[in-house]
């Protein structure tokens, strides 16, 4: 075997992978307060890209200096949709709410298709074919500057979690929301936290892809939704860490599913390990939430 | 039950006329007696059993393919191809269903989509067979009592016939000891259980015929098309769509379906002329409005409405 | 006189939990058996797994000669049990009628039989004038009401009651027990589990008393409330 060519797919799953994780972690993270499968979480990671292809186009700006504006703005849009809209549902049946995500979903695919039309777009950045060397292998700049942004905010995210009270409250919320409420924490507004943190999420994966991807406001969004639903299942919905290697899981199965077997069925791999896991270990490889009835 | 028939009865005649009509929209007509077709048949399983699916355009796609790969490759008539459609469409919802009902609502729709995005890329790599990402032609077709089958009226009229079908079933079925059992399933699993129903089989049946009968409408969308690609058919917003058309008219009722696929499809043309291909957004503010203000549809609502007011005027 | 059900050495595990604790109890033709018991007692877990809503770790339960241990609950219906619901678990979307219809198929597979059974249903109960009410607008003594009329479509052998008293005020009450004695004086096998002492007093032949899983007192209903196990067990040791 190749063993030069199977860690340069490693690697380069790894990173893909922690962007993955990103856009897994968000959705879970929104999963375990709000107890909902959002489906506009792709659609979110697709309007970073098109923030970062507009301050491209317009003013000329790296994707990665865009997220000073985009990560305060995907969080505060996110809290105010959730206030807004999603917190009339909140207590319905979990399919309804899924169905206000969907909605959301296909308003905001839309709307970009409206705004921006049809055609794919990305990026251009001067690193694009860069490369750094470690050894034999070569990885690709735009990768490894994903990975380090995914590092950044997954840091972040812990950071605020466990050191703060506002992590406190929302790793209450998501345990048992009633006890939380019962404590004096404003479940409402933790909500509309943790949906505006999941969107900031989101909106940084974006825009580390953006590089690397073309954003299509129809399809990009719905296959953005279904890996992050593939990463979360994986690991298990509401569990942060097992997003992350659920997301890293995925990374390498496709890079070494498409290297290794055949290529053209790249996004079966995850799907079919997806089901598998739905059907046989619902909980996820490492999660506690009941899926089955 | 008898007004039910007699309106369908009603509404036959008017739509069987209309073709007739000076100006008339065929193929906006084929559109919506299809997509009515296809949302009555959802609404079986996602109305009455209650299990949402988002993948339902695969039993589309395998009654569209079928008649392609039939016709093309092996010079099947098409109502042949069809019926072995249904028959496949029937084993494929039993054991996807199978695998699947333990499921809760969320994570069954999610499931539902993945078996379609994988049937999806089946379709397009297994080229031998489907014709791959170029797809299928479908050339020649017979002509059965010197009817042509490319003729736009013809498909109208089974397009027709098969919307009455669908809703003639659901009529049949809401009286019967099937239907309750269906909605009692949906409405509360454990006290159907107590009631000696088994939820399972309840919703295999559902699966079953939903699935079946979708795949009779895919054969005539096939027919209509006449040349098939996997990603107009297996596609995840074709399933979107079916599913939001009955939620937006009223799942669970009988004319629920058909008054969201006139209302969308119709609405959906006049919006692809003003606004391009964002007509799915019409679909996305509808849903939004529903669940805020209209969770049992626009049918549904009504008819909520009007059996509390009924009981009240008897009182 | 007949056994119709027999529950033998039920224990009921969850996790660590041992929720009912090796608890035999039979049911003879026409009896009444009230299971009583301080919160978290068992009753209803007990109730659950004779029922087939909660799985028996180890025991037996034979309902009616046949062995349904790890029957589904629907087979268990099939065979002749009729359960009511604590919580009152009425089909929202559907009309009164429609609810009890729902259970009348069961013995009824024509609509004109099943409608004819349903509305006799309604008729003992009360419930009649209501048919065609949505279920989702009654009020909680009437959706007792419906839950036992739906109980009794399926033309049971024997009538499981979960706490039917619970929460009714006075007047309810009363009417409750006596809908109640008028089925048990049919001759039907009736298990009740109950708070309400005074309809166990009124309409219960037997009476069983669990205390945090244990069987700890049994005989009639004047027997047990002044039995001292059972008065320490609802008012705790001092």
């Amino acid at each position: 075997m190749d063993y030069v060519s199977f860690f340069q797919n490693l690697s380069n799953g790894v990173l893909i992978g922690a962007v993955y994780a990103m856009i897994g972690v968000g959705l879970t993270l929104v999963f375990g307060v709000m107890r909902t499968i959002n489906f506009a979480h792709g659609d979110f990671v697709v309007i970073g890209m098109y923030f970062a292809v507009v301050f491209n186009s317009v003013f000329g700006w790296d994707p990665y200096l865009t997220l000073i504006f985009a990560i305060p703005l995907g969080f505060i849009v996110g809290a105010l949709i959730q206030k807004v809209l999603l917190a009339r549902v909140i207590d319905a049946k979990p399919e309804t709410m899924m169905l206000a995500t969907l909605g959301l979903s296909l308003v905001i695919a839309n709307l970009l298709l409206l705004i921006f039309g049809g055609e794919p777009k990305s990026v251009q950045v001067s690193y694009a074919a860069s490369t750094i060397s470690l050894g034999e292998i070569r990885i690709s700049v735009v990768l490894l500057f994903a990975g380090l942004a995914t590092l950044a905010m997954i840091s972040a995210l812990y950071w605020l979690l466990n050191r703060t009270e506002v992590g406190r409250a929302i790793k209450a919320t998501a345990e048992n929301r009633l006890g939380a409420e019962l404590v004096g924490i404003n479940t409402k507004k933790i909500q509309a936290i943790v949906f505006g943190l999941g969107m900031a999420l989101a909106v940084t994966a974006g825009v580390s892809l953006i590089p690397l991807l073309f954003a299509s406001p129809v399809t990009t969004g719905a296959l953005f939704t279904l890996k992050a639903f593939v990463v979360t299942v994986l690991g298990g919905l509401g569990n942060i860490g097992a997003a992350i290697v659920g997301g890293l899981i995925l990374g390498v199965v496709e890079v070494l599913g498409a290297s290794y077997l055949d290529s053209a069925y790249r996004d079966a791999y995850g799907l079919l390990v997806f089901l598998a896991v739905l059907l046989v270990k619902p909980e996820g490889l490492f999660g506690k939430t009941v899926k089955r009835v | 039950m008898n007004k039910h028939i007699l309106i369908l009865v009603g509404l036959f005649v008017a739509a069987a006329l209309y073709p007739m009509t000076p100006a008339a929209f065929i193929t906006v007509g084929i559109s919506v007696l299809l997509f009515t077709g296809w949302a009555t048949s959802w609404n079986l399983l996602g109305g009455w059993a209650g299990q949402l699916s988002l993948g339902h355009a695969s039993f589309v796609g395998l009654g569209a393919y079928f008649v392609a790969i039939g016709s093309s490759q092996f010079g099947l008539a098409p109502w042949w191809s069809v019926l072995l459609a249904m028959l496949v469409a029937a084993v494929m919802a039993l054991i996807w269903g199978k695998l699947t009902f333990g499921l809760r609502g969320p994570y069954f729709a999610l499931s539902t989509i993945a078996i379609a995005e994988i049937l999806r890329l089946i379709a397009i790599n297994e080229g031998w067979l489907t014709g791959g990402a170029s797809g299928v032609f479908i050339d020649t077709l017979p002509e059965p009592m010197g009817i042509d089958l490319f003729d736009k009226t013809t498909q109208y009229y089974l397009a027709l016939i098969y919307a009455a079908l669908t809703i003639a079933v659901t009529i049949y079925i809401s009286t019967r000891k099937f239907g309750y059992e269906l909605k009692a399933v949906r409405d509360n699993e454990e006290a159907a259980m107590a009631a000696g129903i088994n939820p399972t089989v309840i919703k295999l049946k559902a699966f079953v015929l939903s699935g079946m009968l979708t795949a009779l409408g895919g054969g005539i969308y096939g027919v209509f098309l006449s040349f098939i690609e996997p990603h107009i058919i297996f596609n995840l917003l074709f399933s979107v769509q079916i599913a939001l058309t009955v939620i937006i008219g009223g799942r669970g009722t009988i004319w629920g379906p058909a008054v969201g696929a006139a209302l969308l499809v119709i609405s959906g043309e006049i919006f692809r002329t003003t606004f391009a291909q964002a007509n799915m957004l019409l679909y996305g503010v509808l849903i939004l409005v529903v669940i805020l203000a209209l969770p049992r549809g626009l049918v549904g609502e009504y008819a909520h409405r009007l059996i509390r007011k009924k009981y009240a005027n008897r009182a | 006189m007949q056994t119709v059900l027999s529950a033998e050495n039920i224990k009921v595990q969850f996790g660590g939990v041992i929720a009912v604790n090796n608890v035999s109890l039979t049911l003879e033709t026409g009896q009444v058996l009230g299971l009583i018991g301080p919160n978290g007692a068992g009753k209803s877990t007990l109730f659950n797994a004779i029922t087939g809503f909660a799985p028996v770790s180890t025991g037996k339960v034979t309902f009616l000669g046949r062995d349904v241990t790890h029957e589904p609950a629907y087979m268990r219906t099939r065979y002749g049990m009729g359960r009511t619901f604590q919580t009152e678990r009425p089909y929202e979307e559907m009309t009164v009628l429609e609810n009890v219809l729902v259970a009348a198929f069961l013995k009824n597979a024509h609509r004109k039989d099943a409608e004819r059974v349903a509305l006799a249903s309604l008729d003992r109960v009360g419930l009649l004038d209501r048919a065609h009410q949505l279920s989702s607008d009654l009020n909680l003594a009437r959706l007792r009401r419906l839950e036992l009329a739906k109980a009794l479509a399926l033309e049971p052998k024997v009538l499981f009651l979960d706490e039917i008293m619970a929460g009714l005020n006075p007047p309810a009450l009363k009417e409750m027990i006596e809908l109640v004695r008028t089925l048990t004086a049919t001759g039907m096998a009736v298990v009740m589990v109950e708070h309400i002492m005074e309809a166990i007093i009124q309409l219960a032949d037997h009476t069983i008393v669990l205390a945090s899983g244990n069987k700890i007192a049994e005989g009639t209903a004047t027997d047990v409330i002044n039995d001292e196990n059972v008065i320490e067990a609802y008012l705790g040791t001092d």
